[in-house]
């Protein structure tokens, strides 16, 4: 069962990995008092004493490799879910995908109007509107014609050869450039009909998409680390700095996933920590006259705020995928002693 | 007249050359020898031992002359810099001394002295922050040229080595303009920092009006934590990086796999090209990634380094033994990078590259990385071939390149020559 424990920071995870041999011991005759370390002076044993999950991993591996052949071997009682348990989940998920994509018609209806007014601001935020509906779907990180239709919906420009001069770049990107660089709107018209196409074509496609259980179990933890990666930090919204937006349309996405998975695995963890990030956002808004700020609308606190809640959401959602395993962690084949070479 | 400040560059130059550093240290060992004797450890040097040592090493140096450049061969240095210029020479002879006269402050540098003293009313020779006296500090400067060095500009576009190009780039590339391409490159290694500092320094003054800083990226190695002395150290997804480099002792292996010869210009045989890309590794994803995943993606042990399945950093990974990838993914990175096969031979590179760290970005992550530095005969057949196989490996979502570019570094100086001094033979 999924277990995430708020406290635990990766640098004393190493710090216990290095003495595993030591802490397991004293840490396994300790209960959990649910009370935080008040400072970071506090004893090793005390933070164990917060991370039974890695404890257990502890007693399991002891050291991290080393060993000719060591291998990680699978925690006993690990139990393998059934594939077929992700069957409703996933189902679940793509309904609510075709309608996000349903949804994201009125805004692209609006954002032909506003281009061929020539009314900027209008189509500003009828841009703002179908990039936060797209970005509902969550990651979609999927092989063949979706990936290529995701590109020229939700591409960047960064790896085209010529960047924003390049024919390939298209979609939400290329008219935010427009947008929001000087273009006349009305300029932009040709790529938002070619956007809302490639968005129907996408939905006609939905029906027929798969997702395997490791994809979407992934997917409850990336889309909002791809949030952090490339929208709180700017990198995909260079020129509409729509990047809370984006992710708060993110954590919408991560939440239908989590609540797609609730009855496979305890997301009690989870919860909360998306309830908080929740909240943080409600309290961007408010302080915003009731819309998301953009990146850099955030004073310094909002946004170290909003990144300590994504990040501690994140530490959570990074236990999902191990948690919902459909095999046993095969265990790695070993080069025999006869057939090691060293190398010159 | 010159553009290039030819008066300050000539006082500059008047160094002393040959000169050791620790004429004045012996007298303060003396004295903090005995505060030391009391020390009871026998195992851990004493104070003045260690500073003896550190004195011994700031001494030590590279040379600057030799059929080929230094810092390609060179075993890396802890520290560097990697510095992409920009020329506003206004002709090409201006552009031949301003390469001269970065050749001459780099060895100068590289060989260390005392600075000499200029009239007291006017500004230092030299910035002097380490000390009246340079230490070599094993001090290197690799000078490259860009393939926008043989435009129009200067008449050499006939001259441009074959596969010289603008760094193409690559799908999964987010590349900064700013962080990327250029003139001239300088790779600055040594094994402090300050070293390094001073010599990036020095060298901007020495060619102030002829090249401009276009970007600049600092990095360090990890240190060596063994187990043995040969294991190599660690970038910053905590992998052994370097491993499995061609062999830079065997001259044979280098002219097949490094320097630069048929089909190239005449003044380019023995030089290399560097490929040089600034990868953002995103740490704290990486960090949030189960082990076992690190490790497929990789293809190693991450406590040892050695190839999944196997227990030292430099056995082979007998792919051989694993058509299907059971034991090493067939999209592990070590895989794609060097399949080992006959076909693949000439692929392979000289890796130099660097870790780098520096702040943080928008979203508060922490914006690290590696600053990869490749060498090798022919990018198209060895840089292209390994980069575009890598396209498909899993580990792109944990990376993003931003900068960085293509340059070749041309054959050393010998003799009365600079880098470069062929090119306008």
């Amino acid at each position: 069962m999924f277990t995430s424990f708020r406290w635990l920071r990766p640098a004393l995870a190493l710090a216990c990995a290095a003495l595993a041999a030591f802490v397991v011991v004293t840490a396994l005759g300790l209960g959990a008092s649910g009370s935080r370390p008040a400072t970071s002076r506090v004893p090793l044993a005390a933070y164990v004493e917060f991370a039974p999950h890695v404890a257990s991993q502890l007693v399991i591996l002891g050291y991290e490799g080393g060993k000719r052949g060591a291998s990680l071997a699978p925690p006993p009682g690990d139990k393998p879910l059934p594939i077929s348990d992700f069957d409703r989940p996933v189902a679940e998920y793509l309904a609510y995908a075709a309608t996000q994509l349903r949804l994201m018609a009125g805004p692209l209806r609006s954002l032909e109007a506003s281009l061929s007014k020539n009314d900027r601001n209008q189509a500003k935020r009828a841009w703002e509107a179908a990039y936060a509906r797209y970005l509902h779907l969550g990651a979609v990180y999927l092989e063949g014609p979706i990936a290529v239709l995701n590109q020229r919906i939700d591409g960047s420009p960064g790896g085209l050869p010529g960047g924003t001069a390049s024919p390939r770049f298209t979609g939400l990107h290329r008219i935010e450039y427009g947008l929001w660089t000087g273009a006349p709107p009305d300029s932009l018209l040709g790529w938002a009909r070619q956007l809302s196409a490639n968005v129907e074509e996408l939905r006609a496609l939905l029906p027929d998409v798969s997702i395997s259980p490791l994809d979407y179990a992934t997917r409850a933890h990336e889309i909002l680390e791809d949030a952090v990666r490339d929208l709180l930090s700017g990198a995909d919204v260079p020129w509409s700095q729509q990047g809370v937006l984006g992710t708060a349309a993110g954590l919408a996405a991560t939440e239908e996933v989590v609540g797609t998975l609730r009855p496979l695995i305890d997301m009690s963890i989870v919860d909360t920590e998306l309830a908080h990030l929740s909240g943080v956002m409600e309290g961007l808004a408010a302080a915003h006259g009731g819309t998301l700020p953009s990146n850099t609308e955030l004073s310094q606190k909002q946004s170290e705020a909003l990144d300590a809640a994504v990040g501690e959401a994140l530490e959570a959602l990074s236990q999902v995928p191990g948690s919902l395993e459909t095999t046993k962690l095969p265990v790695t084949p070993t080069i025999s002693a006869r057939d090691v070479v060293i190398d010159p | 007249m010159s553009r290039i400040g030819r008066r300050a560059f000539l006082t500059r130059s008047a160094a002393v050359l040959g000169a050791g550093a620790g004429a004045a240290a012996g007298v303060e060992l003396n004295r903090t020898d005995q505060a030391s004797a009391a020390s009871a450890d026998v195992d851990v040097p004493s104070p003045a031992a260690q500073w003896q040592m550190s004195q011994a090493e700031l001494t030590e140096s590279e040379p600057f002359a030799g059929v080929h450049q230094a810092g390609i061969l060179t075993p890396r240095q802890a520290q560097a810099t990697f510095a992409a210029l920009d020329c506003f020479a206004p002709n090409r002879d201006i552009l031949a001394e301003t390469l001269q006269a970065l050749s001459q402050r780099a060895q100068e540098l590289a060989v260390g002295g005392p600075i000499p003293l200029l009239e007291a009313d006017a500004p230092p020779a030299d910035s002097g922050i380490l000390g009246p006296d340079n230490a070599p500090d094993s001090l290197t400067v690799t000078i490259g040229l860009g393939a926008s060095l043989f435009d129009g500009r200067y008449g050499l576009a006939a001259r441009r080595p074959r596969e010289l190009v603008q760094m193409p780039t690559f799908a999964i590339d987010d590349l900064d303009p700013a962080q990327s391409h250029g003139d001239v490159l300088l790779q600055i290694c040594a094994n402090q920092r300050d070293t390094v500092v001073h010599t990036l320094r020095e060298l901007l003054r020495t060619v102030r009006g002829s090249l401009q800083l276009r970007w600049e990226v600092d990095g360090f190695q990890s240190a060596r934590r063994g187990p043995t002395a040969h294991n190599n150290a660690r970038n910053l997804f905590a992998f052994r990086d370097g491993t499995s480099n061609p062999l830079t002792t065997d001259p044979a292996e280098m002219r097949r796999l490094i320097w630069a010869g048929s089909g190239e210009p005449a003044w380019a045989v023995g030089g290399t090209y560097q490929v040089v890309r600034v990868i953002r590794q995103h740490v704290e994803f990486w960090d949030r990634v189960a082990l076992t995943e690190q490790q497929n993606m990789i293809g190693r042990v991450r406590a040892t380094g050695a190839p999944l399945g196997g227990s030292s950093e430099f056995e082979d990974p007998r792919y051989d033994l694993d058509p299907q990838g059971k034991r090493i993914p067939l999209d592990a990175h070590i895989r794609l990078a060097n399949p080992r096969t006959t076909a693949t031979a000439d692929q392979r590179i000289l890796r130099r590259g660097y870790n780098y760290s520096r702040g943080f970005d928008a979203a508060g992550q922490l914006d690290e990385g590696l600053i990869f530095v490749a060498f090798n005969q022919s990018p198209e057949r060895q840089f292209v071939a390994v980069q575009t196989r890598l396209l498909a490996e899993p580990m792109i979502d944990y990376i993003t390149p931003v900068g960085g570019g293509y340059f070749f570094a041309p054959p050393g100086a010998v003799g009365p020559d600079w880098v470069g001094s062929s090119l306008f033979a």
